[in-house]
């Protein structure tokens, strides 16, 4: 099952996410986040998705993948935050 | 005064431009070029693309395609922006991350590259301003967009800085090559682009500014706000070369425009 969200970060960027999960929406089988945010390094974001990819949906785990990959001091994000980042992917989980 | 190398005006196609760019600062990574500021247009008009968009959210490909308009994907962050060839002049800003120059925090070093730009747009009578993250506004509307990105291919961290400042903007064409988010427009409340973007055509009362003096205003106010000498260059062979290369491998190939 393929879902969508997208959020306009207030003061900041828009921020869009696909996720596709297995039948049960146990587990996230595939993600990407698209926007026009600023990430540096640039290829991080493929870090952050692959991180979640195989994920469990419950946003407990979510939400420590999703913070413990900005807690990486090498990530700078510019307009959008990762409570950013973990909002749109529940909001798009939950349909 | 610190020396930097500035290019003539070009113009390519956006694959090419793009390709420039990533080959400029590879050798400036190398420590085989130096600092360097470049102008140039876009032909055939195009679409960039920011590194992490979606080309299918943001780009009406059957329209460009039908419309003889280009898309490309930057290496930057950032927006969709309509390159038209007419309609606006981009710079790009090659320096070494470490240069006592340039500010360690992001904003800052947008703001400081971005004076260059409000300088120059002064030079030609027109009041901007900087609008964190990386925009230049002239009263409330937007007239230039910026995008940065930090990398090391080589030796050393070489920062690039990129943008567009509007000359003239049709509205209807940008439009008709882009698609763009509603939520994006109603968030500001606002549902005419007029109201949201301007250029140096409708703040000059109606006048087009010519390319090479805008171009002469950009480096005159790159050479201000950074406090340096520009030397006219060029691409060197070995720079061309690479360029040529990143254009066929990267810039050029479907598989890195369309990879998401």
């Amino acid at each position: 099952m393929k879902n969508k969200a997208e959020k306009k970060v207030p003061g900041g960027k828009l921020l869009r996410v696909t996720v596709e999960t297995d039948e049960r929406m146990s587990k996230i089988v595939n993600i990407m986040f698209t926007g026009d945010f600023y990430m540096h390094p640039e290829e991080e974001i493929h870090t952050l998705e692959n991180s979640l990819k195989g994920a469990q949906i419950d946003e407990i785990t979510l939400q420590e993948i999703i913070t413990n990959f900005f807690e990486n001091e090498m990530i700078q994000i510019l307009g959008a935050g990762p409570e950013d980042f973990l909002d749109i992917l529940i909001t798009a989980l939950r349909g | 005064m610190d020396a930097w190398r500035v290019l003539d005006l070009q113009t390519n196609d956006c694959a090419t431009n793009m390709a420039i760019d990533e080959a400029i600062l590879t050798h400036i990574s190398e420590g085989k070029s130096p600092n360097t500021i470049r102008t140039y247009r876009w032909n055939p008009s195009a679409v960039s693309i920011g590194y992490f968009q979606s080309v299918y959210e943001e780009v009406d490909i059957e329209a460009c395609q039908s419309k003889g308009v280009d898309v490309v994907r930057r290496i930057t962050g950032g927006g969709a922006v309509y390159h038209d060839y007419d309609g606006e002049i981009t710079y790009s800003v090659l320096v070494r991350d470490n240069d006592p120059k340039i500010p360690k925090d992001i904003i800052e070093s947008y703001q400081l590259i971005c004076q260059g730009i409000i300088y120059g747009l002064k030079d030609i009578g027109i009041d901007a301003t900087f609008k964190p993250i990386n925009d230049i506004i002239s009263g409330t509307k937007k007239i230039s967009g910026n995008a940065q990105t930090r990398r090391k291919p080589k030796k050393e961290t070489v920062m690039l800085q990129h943008g567009t400042i509007l000359r003239d903007l049709d509205v209807k064409k940008m439009f008709s090559v882009l698609r763009v988010s509603k939520e994006k427009i109603s968030d500001k409340l606002i549902e005419q682009v007029e109201q949201r973007v301007t250029s140096i055509r409708r703040e000059l009362g109606d006048t087009l500014v010519d390319f090479e003096t805008l171009k002469d205003a950009l480096e005159r106010g790159f050479s201000k706000a950074l406090s340096i000498q520009l030397e006219r260059g060029t691409l060197t062979e070995s720079e061309k070369e690479l360029a040529v290369k990143f254009k066929a491998e990267k810039y050029g190939a479907k598989d890195w425009v369309f990879k998401r």
